[in-house]
């Protein structure tokens, strides 16, 4: 067993969520001028003409024409650090989660060798916690096409599970979905990123 | 809403003189007219300063017509200051005058536009002549809501490709791609093939991917997480009724329209792998078209709706695939990479665009037998392309200029132009029919 890697992981991501939200990301534009007062007369000014002369400011923030919430463009946050995805606990402190995620290969959903500690260590967990019941999600990274990573973390969220319940947690307790690409744990375009990334997050979805 | 936009464009013709005698004969088979047929030399005139809520809709009107026959690449638009005459001075029916001097240039085409109010409605009178010959081809009144005014210059543009070539062009198609509005939500929208007048179609603070168009334009299929699972909705623009296709556990995802209509292809996991059913449009019992543990995800149709090319890594890595419509047939496309995905059909059948991995995720084109590999893009992370109706333009995300963005090209590759600018990623673009 490997647990004593695990705070090395840990300690690993912090300074790495540290370091990026420090570094900052110089290629993002200032996004504060992309709020709501962006509507208006220029969806149809002169810099809206066709694509050859789109510019810039070509596309507003569109108005909501249908009956869902209203959609709005609010001043996006900066890109720095670990992004706490909302919705996903123990994803803003991994410290905090009692159940650890697990990391992939890229293009792969098979449970790597050093991965396997940390499952064993969310088994240990949901056996004694058995009225416990969880969501896996599969997440990867950016590099693969966003559709065909909706099957990829598919396969990882069911990957995961299946490692679970061959560990003899009930399958009824364990729920998985696949987030592709499209909710990323950190933000950033190399492999510092994508590996946080390519993972297989646990949520506890119910008592 | 679709409804409105329509009526609100009410286009009344007012001449006929000069109607072409022989439509038929001027529409020539397109890759003959590719290959033989030099481009149709053009210059726009008119649109002389009309100011409303502070903006010159002539100099607006001018640009937008301007930009939507550059963009067909049938024609050559001549540079208004290249032009023997100041454009914006010309008045309707003073044209004739003016056809020596553009005769002396070689300038085959004229069209010349004029912007009005009549009570709170935009109007606009567009002609067309031939110089050499000397005859209006077409006049037409285009009237409708202010807020319609790009529309109906979009409209004048494609009249003149038809007229002057008997091709549908793509000035009045649309183009649906999600958007990135805040760190969790991502929704549907739909803009004008030019990126102006972008309008979201969800609202509900999720994820919502992979926007289809129907055949008839009128319903657009997506994938939402909005009840904590990835469902397919079929949205339907007018009425803005939404229903849910397919709910079952896990994806329900990358639809794709049969050409008829009355189909659709998507991806679904529950059972083993991620594979590829069919369920008629109204809903039903999906038949599974692929099987095993294999992903098998972005299915697109071919024109003639026998076949279906579609991602999937059964072979080891994914790949591009091609099948009969009912699973059977299945044969590999692509060889060259370990990575290649999202392929779509073109609209004549002949190509295949996808996302191929050669330094990088670029875009590229293959014959469906698997020949003739040609690459299109080559600068940043590329993926997502969709053809226009008429098969001439790509549209596709890429990362060249920071967050992803959706570019078109023309379908060889050149004149790649960004046309989302949020600041927030933009991607999984589908050209309307």
């Amino acid at each position: 067993m490997r647990h004593g890697t695990r705070p090395g992981v840990l300690l690993t991501a912090l300074l790495l969520a540290m370091g990026v939200a420090l570094l900052g990301c110089p290629k993002r534009p200032d996004l504060s001028q992309a709020g709501p007062a962006a509507v208006g007369p220029a969806a149809v000014g002169p810099a809206a003409v066709g694509p050859a002369a789109v510019g810039p400011a070509a596309v507003v923030a569109p108005r909501p024409r249908v009956g869902e919430p209203l959609v709005t463009r609010p001043t996006p946050p900066a890109e720095a650090a670990v992004q706490p995805i909302p919705g996903a606990p123990g994803a803003a402190v991994p410290a905090a989660s009692p159940l650890k995620d697990v990391f992939f290969d890229f293009d792969k959903a098979d449970i790597r060798e050093d991965q396997k500690a940390a499952l064993n260590h969310n088994v240990g967990w949901l056996k004694a916690s058995a009225r416990v019941k969880i969501t896996v999600e599969g997440h990867c990274d950016e590099r693969g096409t966003a559709e065909y990573n909706l099957g990829l973390g598919e396969r990882r969220a069911k990957a995961v599970k299946d490692y679970l319940v061959d560990a003899r947690i009930a399958a009824d307790r364990i729920a998985t979905i696949s987030y592709g690409k499209e909710r990323p744990f950190v933000l950033g375009h190399d492999e510092s990123a994508w590996k946080w990334n390519r993972r297989g997050h646990f949520v506890i979805s119910g008592h | 809403m679709q409804k409105l936009r329509w009526a609100a464009v009410c286009v009344i013709l007012v001449a006929l003189m000069g109607w072409p005698s022989s439509a038929g004969a001027q529409v020539i088979e397109r890759e003959l007219r590719e290959r033989i047929v030099p481009k149709i030399t053009i210059a726009v005139a008119g649109f002389a300063p009309f100011v409303m809520h502070g903006e010159d809709l002539g100099k607006l009107g001018a640009s937008v017509l301007i930009a939507d026959l550059r963009f067909t690449t049938v024609f050559d638009v001549m540079d208004p200051g290249t032009l023997p005459f100041e454009p914006r001075t010309v008045q309707l029916d003073q044209e004739r005058p003016l056809f020596p001097g553009l005769n002396s240039l070689k300038v085959q085409q004229l069209a010349v536009g004029q912007v009005s109010s009549r009570g709170r409605e935009t109007v606009v009178e567009g002609r067309l002549f031939d110089v050499a010959a000397g005859n209006m081809i077409f006049g037409k009144r285009y009237v409708g809501d202010p807020k319609f005014y790009r529309l109906m210059i979009h409209r004048f543009a494609d009249d003149i490709m038809f007229h002057l070539t008997g091709e549908k062009g793509v000035a009045q198609t649309r183009i649906a791609f999600v958007s990135t509005v805040s760190r969790t939500a991502k929704e549907i929208f739909v803009m004008d093939y030019d990126g102006a007048n972008p309008v979201a179609h969800t609202g509900n603070q999720s994820i919502n991917l992979s926007p289809r168009w129907s055949p008839d334009g009128r319903m657009i299929a997506y994938t939402s997480y909005r009840n904590g699972n990835p469902d397919l909705f079929v949205l339907n623009i007018d009425s803005v009724r939404r229903d849910v296709l397919s709910a079952q556990r896990g994806l329900n995802a990358t639809p794709a329209w049969s050409p008829d209509g009355q189909w659709l292809v998507f991806a679904m996991s529950a059972g083993g792998g991620t594979n590829l059913f069919l369920i008629p449009k109204g809903g039903g019992t999906p038949k599974a078209l692929t099987t095993g543990p294999p992903i098998s995800v972005s299915p697109s149709f071919s024109p003639n709706g026998r076949q279906i090319v579609f991602n999937s890594d059964r072979g080891g890595s994914p790949q591009i695939y091609v099948m009969d419509v009912d699973g059977t047939n299945l044969q590999r496309v692509t060889f060259q990479g370990n990575y290649n995905s999202s392929p779509r059909w073109s609209p004549r059948g002949e190509k295949i665009v996808f996302m191929c991995r050669l330094a990088g995720n670029q875009i590229c084109l293959i014959n469906p037998d698997g020949t003739g590999l040609q690459q299109l893009t080559s600068l940043g992370s590329n993926e997502d392309p969709s053809w226009s109706p008429d098969g001439r333009h790509i549209v596709f995300t890429s990362t060249r200029m920071g967050h992803r963005d959706i570019f078109v090209m023309h379908a060889d590759g050149t004149e790649q132009t960004r046309i989302t600018s949020t600041g927030q990623d933009n991607y999984l673009p589908d050209w309307s029919p």
